[in-house]
């Protein structure tokens, strides 16, 4: 076992895989943040709202206000630089720590896609990415033609887990036997050119599509790893993020996923594509002195000991992490207790309405926050069917009145959800005085018990 | 490699077009496709709704204009009863008018110079005496102008009705501004009238699901106006729901003439029926029960059973709501809270069915 393991890390791979999924990851990264910034977004989430979400441990996570655009472009040169593979080692950390940063300043814009990206430049950081094809390369005239194969192994590894989780999460009664919620979506999405007044509107597309989306998730990671079957798997990355990108609104997380997919391709097929990308560089490189670069075989690790056992220890909680639900006897789609970081996409249609009476306990008086104006519409909208989302504004509420001079309050929450297109529920216990509860891993009592029942993963 | 992917996805997508082409496949939809729907629901809307029953509006304003004026030239207690009638009158079509605040009435801010409530009588007797009425035209008037305005400088400027007459008589700046008052609501209603003829094409061609389209735009204003025009305006405001337990009898529509708060709030719960149901045509109640998964199938009649709630609830409330506030207040309280129960269904029920991009939020989703 341990002598297998040993042989299985001392194997090498190409270092171009490496390559080209740095140049992928930054040039992907950078858009995102160009798109994200011309969006306005920075402004509406970020700088606009006078009050944000954190999450549970990351409360002391202090919104920069207008200097979250530095943050932005802190983000956007590091994308440059990985882009060209110079001082990559520092660049993906900055990265990982700005974009982190950004991504934990407001929990009501929490998307899988945006953990992943987490993760992936995580990882990235212990990876030698600019080992081949990088201004590094040239600085320090030396390049590798090979890496530690567990290196793209672990890039592997992580999408493997994204998608093997996400086709499991697909496995539960809703999706698969009443195909909802696509059943309820796909109707509305008939403004879509060709398809949509026809193919989206029938209910047997919609049982397909959600069987062909769990088989999906389930299957390509591994025929994206056997090489006879990496064609048919790669087609059907291409067909089903493209589709999907059609079909939601979910921005740039197709084009994550199928450039990531090329890691799985074998290292004739990167150096290929470094060649198509070396053609017009070289045209310009011409002209400047030739550099003599070393070429060395292998890269090698100064502490690979640490490095790996770093990696373990990440993909062991990764591994662990989305079963959590399962210490929670609440209904998971309902109360979200484990549900984020698990990889759970598209799973629920939720719409949620709630509101805040206050109580002043010397009098006995009791009104309704008028809290419209102290959200913006996303927050609004995301913390009316989010269990600790209302716990955390209900704490809000109680120090914004404390501080207008009501000392003895308590805070109610009357909060109704739709889920999955079933008639509205009351959400949250509205006798409890939200006051009198701290967040925290523990399960929430206060939520009411779903009355239906939705089976499996 | 590019070539057979690319050829590979051009099989796949006919593939998929050719079956979507199949007549036999069961459709959980009526006949009419979902373009069709939502094109006759807004045809209906404009058509059947906003544009006659702004000119309704239009109509009513006239006829008051007309009432004033005779007024203002002839301060007596008979030109003072017609005057209050053609208010009334207006009042009640305007209810038919406040959720309509969209395109060109959102454009001009329409409808904060329209119905503001508390008016506001400093602001009001300030300009009574200067006489310089360009102020209207700024955000802080608002409540200076239009129906609440009107109440007050019908109803308010004193106990008596012989007193409010010989105010009129004797100074010449109270008819001036009550005649101000009307010519901007009418040129002002006149205005989103005349560009309703142009928008009527792009609000009933805009039938995609975006934000931005018509239908999404106009579910949101209506529920937007039942929960803040109808609901917290008319109701919960006055009651106290958003203060810390105080009553706020000066805060109920048309406060001065006091009779008539119940009647405006009728005729909006009626406008807000009529408009959900469609008036025999295609609807938010025809589309919600095309739509409807099996377990929401009685979603629109329940939505109606909490509408008759609500008027009943409403009825049984004194004509007057100041003295419904001052004799028992927590009535209006339970009044409010039918509503709200309205409020809900709109808002969770009702949008999930609809499956329209609510108000405009924009974001990645995943």
């Amino acid at each position: 076992m341990i002598s297998n393991i040993n042989i299985y890390l001392k194997k090498s791979t190409e270092s171009s895989k490496l390559a080209v999924f740095r140049i992928c990851f930054g040039l992907l990264m950078l858009y995102s943040m160009v798109r994200f910034w011309s969006k306005n977004w920075i402004h509406t989430i970020y700088v606009e709202p006078k009050f944000h979400f954190k999450y549970y441990g990351f409360e002391w996570i202090q919104s920069l206000g207008s200097f979250t655009y530095a943050l932005f472009i802190i983000c956007i040169i590091c994308s440059i630089l990985i882009t060209l593979g110079l001082w990559y080692r520092l660049s993906i950390i900055v990265f990982f720590l700005s974009f982190t940063y950004i991504e934990l300043i407001e929990k009501t814009t929490y998307l899988n896609h945006y953990y992943f990206v987490s993760l992936l430049s995580f990882v990235l950081i212990f990876l030698p990415a600019s080992s081949c094809f990088s201004i590094d390369s040239i600085l320090k005239k030396k390049q590798y033609s090979q890496v530690p194969k567990w290196t793209t192994d672990s890039i592997k590894l992580l999408m493997i887990i994204v998608y093997f989780y996400a086709g499991l999460a697909k496995i539960n009664s809703d999706w698969l036997l009443e195909a909802l919620p696509l059943k309820i979506w796909m109707p509305s999405k008939y403004d879509i050119p060709l398809i949509g007044e026809t193919f989206l509107q029938y209910e047997w597309v919609h049982y397909l599509m959600s069987w062909g989306g769990m088989l999906y998730d389930l299957t390509i990671p591994f025929l994206l790893l056997n090489k006879r079957t990496r064609m048919i798997g790669f087609f059907l990355v291409l067909f089903f993020h493209l589709f999907t990108a059609i079909l939601f609104p979910i921005g740039m997380f197709p084009y994550i996923m199928i450039l990531s997919a090329l890691v799985f391709f074998d290292g004739q097929t990167h150096d290929k594509i470094i060649k198509l990308l070396k053609r017009p560089i070289s045209v310009f490189m011409k002209k400047s002195k030739a550099v003599i670069i070393e070429k060395l075989s292998t890269f090698e690790y100064k502490r690979p000991k640490l490095i790996l056992i770093t990696l373990a220890i990440f993909f062991l909680v990764q591994i662990v992490v989305p079963f959590r639900y399962v210490l929670y006897p609440s209904e998971l789609f309902w109360s979200e207790e484990g549900y984020r970081f698990s990889w759970r996409v598209m799973l629920v249609e939720k719409i949620g309405y709630t509101t805040f009476k206050i109580k002043n306990k010397d009098t006995g008086v009791i009104f309704e926050a008028p809290c419209t104006n102290m959200l913006t519409k996303v927050q609004t909208k995301q913390m009316s069917f989010q269990a600790d989302m209302i716990l955390e504004f209900a704490h809000y509420l109680g120090d914004y009145y404390k501080k207008q001079g009501l000392h003895n309050i308590a805070v109610f929450a009357n909060s109704y959800v739709t889920l999955n297109g079933r008639p509205k529920e009351q959400f949250i216990d509205p006798s409890i005085d939200l006051l009198s509860i701290e967040e925290s891993f523990k399960h929430k009592v206060w939520i009411i018990p779903y009355k239906y029942d939705i089976k499996g993963f | 490699m590019i070539k057979k992917i690319l050829a590979l996805s051009f099989i796949f997508i006919c593939f998929f077009i050719s079956c979507s082409g199949d007549g036999d496949s069961e459709s959980s939809q009526s006949s009419a496709t979902v373009w069709e729907q939502k094109s006759q629901m807004l045809e209906n809307w404009a058509d059947n709704f906003i544009l006659p029953n702004y000119e309704s509006l239009l109509d009513n304003l006239f006829s008051l204009e007309e009432s004033i004026s005779v007024f203002n030239n002839n301060p007596n207690q008979q030109h003072l009863d017609n005057v209050r009638y053609g208010w009334l009158e207006a009042y009640k079509s305007w209810q038919y008018v406040e959720m309509f605040n969209i395109g060109p009435a959102e454009q001009t801010f329409y409808h904060l110079k329209m119905n503001v409530f508390p008016t506001s009588v400093v602001n009001i007797e300030q300009l009574v005496a200067s006489g310089d009425y360009s102020p209207l035209d700024n955000s802080p008037y608002n409540s200076a102008q239009g129906f609440p305005a009107l109440d007050y400088l019908l109803y308010g400027l004193s106990e008596n009705d012989s007193e409010i007459i010989s105010t009129y008589t004797i100074n010449v700046n109270y008819r001036n501004y009550l005649a101000e008052i009307i010519q901007r609501m009418i040129s002002n209603t006149s205005y989103v009238l005349d560009q309703w003829s142009n928008y009527r094409t792009n609000f009933i061609s805009s039938t995609e699901n975006t934000a931005t389209s018509s239908a999404n735009k106009m579910t949101n204003d209506f529920i937007y106006y039942y929960e803040k025009g109808f609901r917290a305006n008319k109701f919960g405001i006055p009651v106290g729901v958003f203060s810390a337990g105080n009553v706020f009898p000066e805060k109920v529509e048309a406060y001065y003439s006091q009779n008539v708060s119940r009647t405006l709030a009728l005729e909006a719960m009626n406008a807000i029926d009529l408009f959900f149901n469609g008036n025999g045509s295609y609807s938010l109640k025809q589309f919600i029960d095309n739509f409807a998964t099996d377990e929401m199938s009685n979603l629109s009649s329940e939505i109606n059973d909490q509408f008759d709630l609500a008027r009943t609830s409403i009825e049984g409330l004194d004509q007057n709501f100041v003295n419904q506030l001052n004799t028992d207040f927590l009535q209006m309280g339970i009044t409010y809270d039918v509503i709200q129960a309205g409020t809900v269904l709109l808002k969770t029920d009702m949008l999930s069915v609809l499956q329209i991009a609510t108000d405009y939020v924009d974001a990645d989703g995943d």
